[in-house]
């Protein structure tokens, strides 16, 4: 079948997962410029860089472990990026390295170490990873609110003068967007076709010889890393430590990962795909705020983002061409594991 | 089904069986040993009663997750539905909708919510975990900004005032002439529903074959689809019906309520010994992981620990749960 097409059709069907977050991303922009003009000064757009940036960073976190399937969802991220946020204000920062080196070497090192105790979880014990994270997310949760009951403390000052969206070119775009060149490279590097490898249809990986164990620990890798740097620019947003913010990030991040196209079967995702996700869910957020909904504006955002989400899976599902019948074929092509049997 | 070492039936060959129950059950006397040596008044008829009301909020609500697990789903929709029909009854009630009928059409609502739930996570292969968090929060959303629409009657942090029947908060009270709250009763008349359902009925049994095994299911002629429309639907009333009982028992609609059943009810499928991955399990393993939640909360709040570290805690133990219940097979194993 390939040879046959010209290239520019050949390229669309390629990129066929960006469909649903580029026009997503027009539609809301043109909603922006029609209510929301204040996006397009040059403070509305600071505003939106040290906004999305947090989201951006959790959407490229959960990305890999998307990519490691099968059903690689990974929910511990909001608590995960919360615990990490108090660890540094209320931790790292007292004992008096709260340099900009100091902070992000120990927020990386410890979104890995959390990734890392996961993956090999999931990887040793083959246990779901959805019910692991499930149940980080809650140890978390509960963890932050026993060490800070309330918000406080704050964040290192350059952190929190980052925060303060005093200008569009500033650390906190260079931040992401180095984030992103290092996912690219990532993403070409023989390690992360073992992952999709993997991802796709464990088995096949397994009979090719690719290390089952150490590679979706590694993908962990991959996530903790991105992690912690999400939970940094998180810090400068919030610019002190707080218990509770950080949870819905798990819902925005895997909101963002679903409309940018990854395939919760696994071995599908894109890090341009997760990143305009994330931009879109902060695009929903903002021009949502425009609108006057008072004390129901929280309640809009919730409805919109799960409503969003639910879209882009059916509509994902359509553009992608699943089979309408027989699914439980794609579940034996590795997505959960199937019996032997056919 | 497993036979003992020996192939003779035996209290060997019935342990190795029943080593979930046996095991979870073992738990429970346990725990009930530790509580009542370190809590004072654990045996207490007060707190007995009060204790099986909690356990039947929760019994009720893992109903519908025990069945989702059964078929390979998780239903993560439960505490927003549960959330949702506890305000959205007390904003029915208010707008002078009688009590009854009220409540018939905040289960037949929970219940498509719940059908849809099922129908598209089965049309996405099974990604039932991602469905249900999108469908939950839009639907807990959209709830709270329609009772929020009413002027003064609205929706403020979450809660909503209104007079509840007196005969819905009795229902959910321990402090009854009977001496037990008729909720324990409806859960447990719902418990031999449930099991009858599971063990004798063709749906039932049909449900562990998909579980087992989607696609020899499917070539018997068991309809994927609709066995998850049902379940899924069937999770969306039980998580209802919670939300109902405990508006009666709280007196006054909170739309967080159930926040805590989105662990608790998954805890207590695993802790019973239901597999995650389907096919095993049984609602009356979930009943004794109930009944151990219940327990261990007690106990818990009897060391006066916060709900945030009995979050902490529960969610530790539950990690070598998993460890047992929910491993898939290698896949050398599957080639």
């Amino acid at each position: 079948m390939p040879g046959n097409e010209r290239p520019a059709v050949r390229v669309l069907a390629e990129q066929r997962a960006l469909v649903t977050p580029v026009i997503l991303f027009g539609v809301l922009l043109i909603i922006s410029a029609w209510h929301g003009p204040h996006l397009f000064t040059s403070d509305g757009l600071a505003g939106a860089v040290i906004g999305a940036a947090p989201l951006v960073l959790a959407t490229l976190a959960i990305t890999p472990v998307a990519l490691a399937g099968p059903a690689g969802v990974d929910l511990s991220i909001g608590p995960a990026m919360t615990f990490i946020n108090i660890a540094v204000v209320l931790g790292l920062a007292p004992l008096g390295f709260s340099g900009p080196a100091a902070v992000f070497v120990f927020a990386i090192a410890l979104g890995v170490a959390l990734e890392v105790a996961m993956g090999t979880l999931i990887a040793v014990l083959r246990v779901s990873t959805v019910v692991v994270t499930l149940a980080v997310y809650l140890v978390l949760d509960g963890l932050n609110t026993v060490i800070l009951p309330q918000p406080g403390g704050t964040a290192p000052a350059w952190l929190a003068n980052w925060g303060s969206a005093s200008s569009v070119l500033s650390p906190i775009l260079y931040v992401p967007l180095a984030a992103f060149v290092l996912w690219t490279l990532l993403s070409r590097t023989t390690f992360f076709r073992n992952v999709r490898l993997m991802g796709a249809n464990d088995r096949t990986a397994f009979v090719s010889g690719v290390p089952l164990i150490p590679t979706r620990i590694g993908a962990h890798v991959i996530a903790g890393v991105f992690a912690g740097i999400a939970s940094v620019m998180f810090t400068g947003l919030i610019g002190s430590a707080d218990p509770t913010a950080g949870a819905s990030y798990t819902l925005s991040a895997v909101t963002a990962l679903v409309i940018g196209g990854a395939s919760l079967g696994g071995g599908r995702a894109k890090g341009l795909g997760s990143v305009l996700g994330a931009i879109d869910i902060w695009l929903i957020s903002y021009v949502l705020s425009t609108f006057n909904f008072g004390l129901n504006a929280s309640y809009w955002v919730q409805f919109a983002t799960g409503a969003v989400l639910v879209a882009a899976l059916v509509t994902g599902g359509i553009v992608t061409g699943l089979p309408a019948r027989g699914w439980w074929r794609g579940r034996q092509r590795g997505m959960v594991p199937a019996r032997p049997g056919r | 089904m497993h036979v003992g070492a020996t192939g003779q039936p035996g209290l060997g060959a019935f342990l190795t069986e029943h080593w979930s129950a046996a095991m979870a059950a073992a738990v429970l006397v346990a725990l009930i040993g530790f509580g009542a040596a370190t809590i004072d008044g654990f045996w207490s008829p007060l707190n007995l009663r009060s204790n099986l009301v909690f356990a039947s909020f929760l019994g009720i609500a893992t109903i519908g997750q025990t069945l989702c697990a059964l078929i390979g789903g998780l239903d993560l929709s439960i505490p927003f539905v549960l959330g949702a029909a506890n305000v959205g009854l007390v904003k029915l009630i208010n707008q002078g909708v009688p009590s009854g009928f009220g409540i018939v059409i905040v289960l037949a609502l929970a219940g498509l919510i719940g059908a849809f739930n099922g129908a598209v996570s089965h049309r996405l292969r099974g990604q039932s975990l991602v469905v249900t968090l999108g469908v939950g929060n839009a639907v807990l959303g959209l709830v709270q900004i329609l009772v929020s629409s009413g002027g003064v009657s609205g929706i403020s942090g979450g809660t909503i005032e209104g007079k509840i029947p007196q005969w819905i908060e009795r229902f959910s009270s321990f402090k009854q002439s009977i001496g037990i709250a008729p909720a324990v009763i409806l859960w447990a008349a719902l418990i031999v529903l449930t099991v009858l359902l599971l063990r004798r009925t063709w749906f039932g049994r049909s449900l562990y074959a998909l579980g087992g095994n989607p696609i020899a299911a499917e070539r018997v002629l068991i309809s994927s689809r609709w066995s998850w429309t049902l379940v899924f639907g069937a999770s969306g009333v039980t998580a209802a019906l919670t939300g109902i009982l405990l508006l009666g028992y709280t007196g006054s609609g909170y739309a967080g309520v159930g926040d805590p059943y989105l662990f608790t009810t998954i805890a207590a499928v695993l802790i019973g010994g239901t597999s995650l991955v389907g096919g095993r399990g049984g609602y009356g393993l979930s009943v004794l992981g109930v009944l151990i939640l219940t327990v261990l909360q007690t106990i818990l709040s009897g060391f006066s620990l916060s709900q945030a570290a009995q979050e902490a805690i529960l969610g530790a133990l539950i990690i070598p749960t998993i460890a047992l219940y929910a491993r898939s097979p290698h896949p050398r194993l599957l080639i």
